[in-house]
This record gives C-alpha cells, structure tokens and sequence, in this order.
C-alpha cells in the first residue's frame, strides 16, 4: 500500500530534536516566571510513556494470529468505550449499560465488520493491523454520539414531563408520546458528526488522512481512504444512537402505555 | 337535577393505591375508594391538598394503576381495554395544559395523528362543533396556541379532548390558574357539556364556588379517603362530618 522509500524513518536522535522544542518551551516559562512548566513537563513525559506503551502494545497486537483473541481485544475496548461514556453521564436512562452495551456492540460492530469485510475486504479478516485501528476510530467516535443520545434522551423524558402524560391522555401510544423526543435526541447525536463532515478539508485535515500521507500514501488514496471511513463513522454513530434512543425510551413507561416514576 | 336511572357510565371498587415515601416505604394515597359517576353528571371532587383527589382521577384514566381494587367503564374492566382507546373514551384534561407547537388546529388534529386518521381540515364539521363545545369561535384555528390567555388554552384544552368523542371527561383543577370571571364561565361552559352531551364529568377543585354552582354531586376526601358524597346541594347544607364542616366554613382564600 505505501511507498516505503518516501517514507522517512524517525530514529532516536530525531525524537530527541523534536523534545528539545518542549525543552525550549519550559526554559522560556522558566526565564520569563509565567509558570506551567512544571505542568508542561510532566503532561509531555506523560505523552511519551504512554504513546510508547501503547505502541509496544500495538506491534504485540499486531503478531496475534487467533481470530479469538483479535474479537477479545474488541470486546475489552468496547467495554473501556462502556464506562467511559457511563462515568461521563449523570443521569442514566433505566437499564442503562444493557441498553448502551448492546447498541454499542450491535452499531459499532456490525459497521466494523461490513467495513473490513466488504469495503476494504482483506484477508484474512481478523488481521488485527486492520481490524483494531479501524475499530478504535469506529468505537472512539460513536461513544460520542452514544453519549450524547443517552443524555438527551434522560433530559427531554424529564423536561418535557407534561406533554408526555399530554399526549398519552389524548390516546397517544408511548412510542408516539415519545417521539418528540426521540426526534430532538437523535439530532443532538448526530450533529457533531454531519458537522465534522461539512468541516472536513476545509477546516480541518482529518488526522487518519494527513498521516498516511506523511507516511507515503498517494493523497488520492488517502482521500478514499477517509472518505470510507467517515461514511463508516456516521452510519456507526446513526446505528448505534438509534438503537439507545429506541430501546431506551421505553424505560420510561410502563406497558399500559404510563410513565413510570423515575427518580 | 337529571333524572339518572340507568346504571352507573364508571364504578370505582375498592381502590387502594400506594406510591414510593422515604425509604422507599410505600405511603398509602388511596385506602378501599368506592363510588360510581352517572352520565350526564357533574362530580366535584373537593378536601383538602394531598387529600388523595388527583391521584384518584388518575387511575380512572389509568396513567396510574391502582394497587389493588378495579375500575368498571360499562361493566367491563378498563384494563381489559387497550390504554390508548380507554383514554379517548375517558378524556382528561391534566391541571397544567400543554398544548403542542403549532396552532389551535394543529393542536384539534394532534388526537387524529396518534390514532393515523386522515387529518381534517378547519371547515370540518367535527372540528367546529368541538370548538363550539368549548365555547371557541372558528377564527381561533390559525392561531399560534401558545400565545393565548390562560382561559383560552384551557378552552384549546378543553376541544382537544372533546375531539376524541368521551364519554367522559377528568379534569384536574383546570381553573387554579384563572381569575374568577373565566373561572365562571369555563364552569358554565362544562355545565352546559355535561347536560347537552351527556357526559360524566368529575371536577377536581379548591374552588369551592365553582363546586356548589355547577356540580350535582359531591364528593369530600381526607387523606385517601372518601368522608362524604352524597347531592352538592345537601351537601353544602348539611354537612355530615365534622371534616366536611370546618372544609367549608374555612374562608376561601385558603383554599385557591
């Protein structure tokens, strides 16, 4: 895929280079008493191990050959994904993590696996040089979105508590009583997605694009590149917001079609 | 007062309801509430806050469920009935009225949207005569509904139940946000829907006025309980318990 001699290799003396320019910012800080450094220093040692770390962690990834260990790996990132939007969020619908859990795992993988199947299409398919970075960008996008549906679902079924018992006394079904709501959740998790589409290339080069283009991707590639996977994100962030907004509403009513008292 | 011989529209047996206190102890709101609501009949339903009033409309509706005890509408138990097609037999007009964005015929139409009938136009007759019902003038209909008077809304309120043809109709205290002159003639107007439609209406109030001018039956609650029910007019004059007593004779200001 990439033109190997176009690409320039970072060796130890070049990284030293580039950390001389964090060096130079804490000297200045120092010189001039305006303070941080102390911070500076410790967030860009922070930024080292853990990028290292995770690099190291990679290229071990990178050597799994068993089907069974690539979807494990998936699994735990989905559960990372899982707290961390749960840790993020202070009013959670009823049943939450089931609700965000499965929807995750159903939006989120399935889209991961029709784009690595069917839209790049190498094999074997679980090759995880393929596989996890394009599930982390799936998953690390739509845990966004899923948040963002979770929350405004939980805000709108408490704002709008009046029209809801409105709608039902006038012989709306839940779903119907719902609707509103679901309507302006659903928009709400889809908005940071369709504007970094509209951003994309005018605003902002996507971070995936420019690096394989430094990394000696034809820029027409990459291109293509990006523009599947942005197709993949949206249709993962639609999927999986869908799914939370449709199965979480309806903890917030009883079968007979009344809303239950939730805290 | 209509002569009613025929059986009861609505037969409440029995109801105990309970809802989460502290603790998560249950806390008793209705304790073994029986009475029964004729067509064509006003019911007050008066006592004191907390006295249990709302909660009980609330389960002839059922947008709650009672803990034990059943609800007969022509006999047959409302939870053998589809929720959605109880509720556009048994209208409620809840004490906030929320009406939907849009305008007054936006607003007549939405019951037709949840049950996908084609929608009808303001020259419809239904439309009109739920208007007229409610006391509305047609040109009402092009109105943006949230920029009415609060008597007004109550009327918007009012048709849009009225579109679903009840048989009969819960209000929760829809004129605590009025002043007394639109108290009375929104009271005159539900008077006046009782008798020419023949519906059952049960009137939560604090407006102990409006209670003994419009309604024909009393109903006086303390905590969950019915103490009295019986004709308002013997009611109000003579008053049975010593509860139903200091009720009315408290000034009125205490009460709205």
């Amino acid at each position: 895929m990439s033109d190997t001699n176009s690409l320039i290799h970072l060796d130890l003396l070049q990284l030293v280079y580039a950390y001389a320019l964090i060096l130079l910012s804490v000297s200045l800080a120092r010189f001039r008493q305006i303070g941080q450094e102390r911070q500076m220093l410790w967030a860009s040692l922070r930024m080292v191990v853990q990028l290292l770390a995770v690099g190291y962690l990679l290229q071990l990834i990178f050597t799994v050959r068993s089907p069974l260990l690539v979807i494990l790996i998936l699994l735990t990132m989905t559960g990372f994904s899982l707290q961390i939007v749960g840790s993020r969020i202070k009013q959670r619908m009823p049943g939450f993590y089931r609700i965000m859990g499965s929807s995750i795992l159903i939006g989120c993988g399935g889209i991961t696996f029709y784009f690595c199947l069917l839209v790049v299409g190498y094999t074997p398919w679980h090759d995880p040089r393929y596989l996890i970075p394009l599930a982390g960008m799936i998953i690390g996008n739509s845990m966004n979105g899923a948040s963002l549906a979770a929350e405004r679902l939980a805000a709108e079924m408490r704002e709008r508590h009046d029209e809801l018992e409105t709608a039902l006394c006038l012989g709306a079904t839940a779903r119907q009583a719902a609707e509103p709501a679901l309507r302006t959740a659903y928009k709400a998790a889809l908005i940071p997605t369709m504007n970094t589409m509209a951003a994309t290339g005018i605003v902002a080069l996507p971070g995936m694009m420019t690096g394989q283009i430094l990394s000696g991707t034809e820029p027409m590639l990459a291109v293509r590149y990006q523009i599947a996977i942005m197709c993949a994100i949206t249709a993962a962030v639609a999927i999986t917001a869908f799914l939370i907004l449709l199965q979480g509403y309806r903890g917030y009513f009883t079968p007979a079609d009344q809303l239950r008292n939730t805290p | 007062m209509p002569a009613t011989t025929t059986s009861p529209l609505l037969q409440l047996e029995q109801l105990t309801s309970v809802r989460p206190g502290p603790q998560n102890r249950p806390l008793t709101v209705l304790s073994a509430v029986s009475c029964s609501f004729r067509q064509g009949e006003l019911t007050a339903l008066i006592g004191p806050s907390g006295s249990g009033k709302s909660s009980l409309i609330r389960l002839i509706n059922r947008l709650d469920d009672p803990l034990q005890g059943q609800i007969l509408l022509e006999g047959q138990d409302i939870r053998e009935l589809a929720p959605p097609l109880l509720r556009q037999r048994i209208g409620m007009m809840l004490q906030k009225a929320h009406l939907f964005e849009g305008t007054v015929l936006d607003n007549l139409q939405q019951p037709f949207r949840y049950r996908k009938k084609p929608l009808p136009g303001p020259d419809d007759p239904h439309i009109t005569r739920c208007l007229t019902l409610a006391r509305l003038t047609p040109d009402f209909l092009e109105r943006d509904a949230r920029t009415l008077s609060g008597g007004e809304q109550q009327r918007v309120s009012l048709a849009r139940t009225l579109i679903s043809q009840p048989q009969a109709l819960l209000l929760d205290e829809p004129t605590s946000a009025l002043d007394r002159p639109t108290t009375d003639s929104l009271g005159q107007t539900l008077q006046e829907l009782c008798r020419s439609e023949q519906l059952a209406i049960i009137l939560v109030t604090h407006d102990l006025r409006l209670a003994e001018r419009i309604s024909d039956q009393l109903l006086y609650m303390e905590q969950g309980r019915i103490v009295e029910i019986g004709r308002t007019t013997e009611l109000f004059e003579r008053p049975q318990s010593e509860g139903l007593r200091s009720f009315l004779s408290e000034p009125e200001t205490e009460k709205t």
